[in-house]
């Protein structure tokens, strides 16, 4: 995926009016060049797009953080709450109005972090919501002190001498706590992430899409686009997404195997 | 008709049927036509060798308060009872078991503590019921029919609400419990047949036998469905358990859902998000589970998103005490959140207002796009009163949305900033009105914003929004006006029973007092509380919290300091102690 470039107004203006992007909203992202959230947001965009869900029929909540601006990046009907609190707060819009397509977006101090009490039970509750987790392990909004998913070690100006406490696997908890649906997916390929969303919106229960993503500002060490694009690879094709300890176990052996992971029906 | 006006305690070790005794009581008194109310306490840990107490005040006049004293105490256990014996009148009715299974000593025996006044009549409560059923365990009921020989009372009422609780058991235990009821007051009639006390004439008590027995936890529940709520979210917290109880068994039936949560965070995030798509939601809490929406709260005040939160108050700080009473949350309910958050606090002061303050609260958070707390407390939620039949008055119930015109469509502002301050509110699935709600502070559109004209201009917005709200809210009530007092009380919530028959109780005695009830906490009715404490030359605030919540919010109205009158006893405020406070200001101010 490209990721640098100058963009002149008359890009912009292109962007703005072609239909394949209609999604976007009029207020342009405000995250850093370079960042992976572009790619996460065209492939959500192209999700709805896709499946032609008349943009007054989404919904978006989201949490703080660089993904909890999402909204307003957005031509659909959002909800930018407080942190850690997009899961809640999206199944009430949900058991509220059934027919919204209901998207709740966060990174991953706010969905591992902060929110992590909600996760298993949006998961386990089923809720037919899509949880999008943007996970860069690293706080961005707040200028890069580690996160949940931060590998032990890592130095950063809050954790000088080496962050502390092991990495919490997103994709591994999503099954554990019995989501239906579980994709892992990478930034840099908004492709697979519009075929997952297509599949998870699609499905009447909770389904989460853990996003590897990538901080280019504060992360020069783990999550790099470099390091993302050496070790990520499709699941295997032999790979049955229906059962769950071979889920599982893929997930326990290989953490960069992406793809739609589980579905239980 | 002489005046009745009898407080009626059963007390007991858990275990005993103390508190199913109780509801029997009260049922069977509430048919027999008194104005009755009614307050059970228990110990917090579930199987804890704890003392049960329930309190009946029963009148065949109007009353707003408990007592301070008893004039009958039925005991069902000895030991546990001789607490009791300094809340006894002096011409006490008292009923215990003559006979109990062990021997009980001098040291834990109740008889020793009891005044030669008092009316004492021995009961084998549970050798009669164990000849009568089989078991000792029916000697609650046994107790019941001895107090109901002893006091005259047919035994039909108490039959009626035996079949109603026990009719569900299967005839067997309903049968041993008629049997025990029996047995009990058939021994009480042969055996004190000359020692008959009042007796009481059922139907000719004064109070209309239309009147339902209702505790505060389900007339806020009935009014959150009469409301026609339709999701409702919680996490279990004492004492606002029982509404998401009565709601789980009640409201699918009306085509609502209950959902139960990991926290309380989350059931207030549930809430906003209902509301936002346009459902009527409500969560109920007390204070450690406030504490935590308070965020989400703050969050609505700046999104103007609708939301309705019953408080019901225990002791606190933090885990506090959770099985006892206390007004303790009135700056939480305020001004807990970060920022300038002004919302909505409105507190009903009885079991009626528990009903239709909550139903308004709904139509106020939709009207006015703000969260509505409901601010309640143990004792308001778990006593019981017998009231008229509640019924939703049409305008109270109708849909309080105000939703945006065609003529907006495509150029929607989600916060306009219109003279009202209340922005038309679209609906996600709306056509052609698409907008984003934030926590940051935003423009009219609803998009971030800083700027120091933005944030000026929308704080003002918000804060103009809500003061508007005081027309909708409930007025101040002053009780028995008069042009000029000695002193004038100010009351709130649960403690305003209590000081409105102390207001009473002072004239009786020659003070000038009045009594003013306030039922909106914030926004507050400034200048007709203002209009009050000039006709007053003290104000006394009697409240149950040791900083003196409503004096701080409202005491700067008065011309001079305001007097206050603290308690944190975990027990409601009594008629008594309020008039001991004002006749001590009272007598202060003439010896000056």
């Amino acid at each position: 995926m490209k990721t640098s470039g100058k963009v002149t107004a008359e890009k912009v203006q292109k962007i703005r009016e072609s239909k394949k992007f209609s999604v976007r909203s009029q207020n342009l992202p405000t995250w850093c060049p370079g960042c992976g959230y572009f790619g996460i947001h065209q492939g959500i965009n192209n999700a709805i797009q896709e499946l032609e869900i008349p943009h007054h029929m989404v919904m978006v909540v989201s949490g703080i953080g660089c993904a909890g601006r999402y909204p307003f990046f957005s031509n659909t009907y959002g909800l930018h709450a407080a942190h850690g609190r997009s899961l809640p707060v999206a199944t009430g819009v949900k058991l509220a109005n059934p027919d919204l397509t209901v998207l709740a977006v966060g990174g991953d101090g706010d969905g591992l972090g902060i929110g992590g009490a909600h996760l298993p039970h949006a998961a386990r509750k089923d809720i037919n919501i899509n949880y999008v987790l943007f996970d860069n392990s690293i706080y961005g909004l707040t200028k890069g002190q580690p996160s949940p998913s931060t590998p032990p070690g890592t130095k950063t100006k809050a954790s000088p001498y080496g962050s502390e406490g092991a990495t919490l696997n997103g994709t591994l908890m999503a099954l554990s706590y019995g989501a239906s649906f579980v994709a892992r997916l990478f930034a840099g390929d908004p492709e697979s992430i519009t075929a997952a969303l297509k599949e998870g919106i699609r499905h009447e229960g909770f389904s989460i899409y853990h996003v590897y993503t990538s901080c280019v500002t504060f992360d020069k060490q783990f999550k790099t686009w470099t390091n993302l694009k050496k070790n990520i690879h499709p699941l295997p094709d032999s790979h049955d997404p229906t059962n769950l300890k071979e889920a599982m176990n893929v997930v326990l052996e290989d953490d960069f195997a992406m793809g739609i992971v589980y579905r239980r029906y | 008709m002489s005046s009745i006006d009898l407080t009626i305690e059963i007390c007991g070790m858990s275990g005993d049927g103390t508190i199913a005794a109780g509801l029997l009581l009260n049922e069977a008194l509430s048919a027999a036509g008194f104005s009755l109310m009614a307050l059970d306490s228990y110990p917090a840990e579930i199987r804890g060798f704890g003392r049960c107490v329930t309190r009946t005040r029963i009148s065949n006049k109007e009353m707003t308060a408990l007592s301070h004293k008893t004039n009958v105490l039925i005991s069902l256990d000895d030991e546990q009872s001789r607490s009791r014996v300094p809340f006894l009148t002096e011409d006490a009715v008292i009923l215990f078991d003559n006979r109990p299974v062990v021997y009980i000593g001098e040291d834990k025996a109740l008889l020793p503590l009891l005044e030669p006044e008092m009316n004492i009549f021995g009961i084998p409560f549970g050798d009669l019921a164990s000849q009568a059923s089989g078991s000792r365990r029916g000697k609650n009921l046994a107790a019941l029919g001895g107090f109901a020989a002893l006091f005259g009372i047919p035994a039909e009422p108490f039959y009626a609400a035996i079949k109603k609780k026990f009719q569900a058991k299967g005839e067997k235990v309903l049968d041993a419990n008629l049997k025990c009821f029996d047995a009990g007051m058939e021994f009480g009639a042969r055996t004190y047949k000359n020692k008959l006390q009042k007796i009481i004439q059922p139907g000719t008590n004064g109070v209309s036998s239309e009147k339902q027995l209702v505790s505060g936890n389900v007339a806020v529940s009935t009014a959150a469905i009469d409301a026609g709520l339709a999701l409702y979210f919680g996490y279990p917290i004492t004492p606002a358990t029982p509404i998401m109880e009565h709601l789980a068994r009640y409201l699918p039936e009306k085509g609502g859902k209950i959902m139960q949560m990991e926290d309380e965070i989350s059931s207030i995030g549930g809430v906003l998000g209902s509301y936002f798509a346009g459902k009527r939601a409500m969560t109920a809490t007390s204070g450690p589970g406030f504490a935590l929406m308070t965020e989400l709260i703050a969050h609505a005040t700046v999104t103007e998103i609708p939301a309705v939160i019953i408080n019901a108050q225990r002791g606190g700080p933090a885990t506090g005490l959770p099985t006892k009473t206390e007004q303790s949350d009135l700056q939480a309910a305020v001004f807990g959140g970060p920022g300038d958050s002004a919302r909505i606090v409105i507190a009903p002061s009885n079991v009626n207002e528990c009903y239709y303050f909550t139903l308004k609260s709904f139509q106020l958070a939709e009207r006015y796009q703000t969260p509505v707390i409901v601010l309640t407390d143990f004792f308001l939620n778990n006593r019981v009163e017998n009231i008229d039949p509640l019924k939703a008055p049409e305008g109270d119930i109708k849909d309080g949305n105000i939703l945006p015109d065609e003529s907006k469509k495509d150029k929607y502002l989600r916060y306009e900033n219109t003279e009202t301050g209340i922005s038309p509110r679209a609906l996600p699935g709306m056509e052609g009105y698409i907008f984003a709600s934030t926590g940051l502070e935003h423009t009219e559109k609803g998009v971030p914003d800083y700027t120091a004209q933005i944030h000026m201009m929308m704080s003002e917005k918000r804060h103009r929004k809500i003061m508007n709200a005081l027309k909708d809210l409930p007025e101040p009530k002053e009780y028995d006006p008069e042009d000029e007092y000695d002193i004038g009380i100010i009351a709130w919530g649960s403690t305003s029973g209590a000081a409105i028959e102390a207001a009473g109780l002072a004239r009786e005695r020659g003070i000038k007092a009045g009594m003013l009830k306030i039922g909106s906490i914030f926004p507050y009715h400034a200048e007709k509380i203002k209009a009050f404490m000039n006709k007053c030359d003290e104000i006394l605030i009697p409240e149950l919290n040791f900083e003196g919540q409503l004096a701080n919010l409202t005491g700067h109205l008065h011309r001079k300091e305001v007097r206050r009158f603290n308690r944190v006893t975990g027990v409601p405020m009594t008629a008594v102690e309020i008039l001991e406070a004002i006749e001590d200001i009272v007598s202060r101010r003439s010896h000056q």
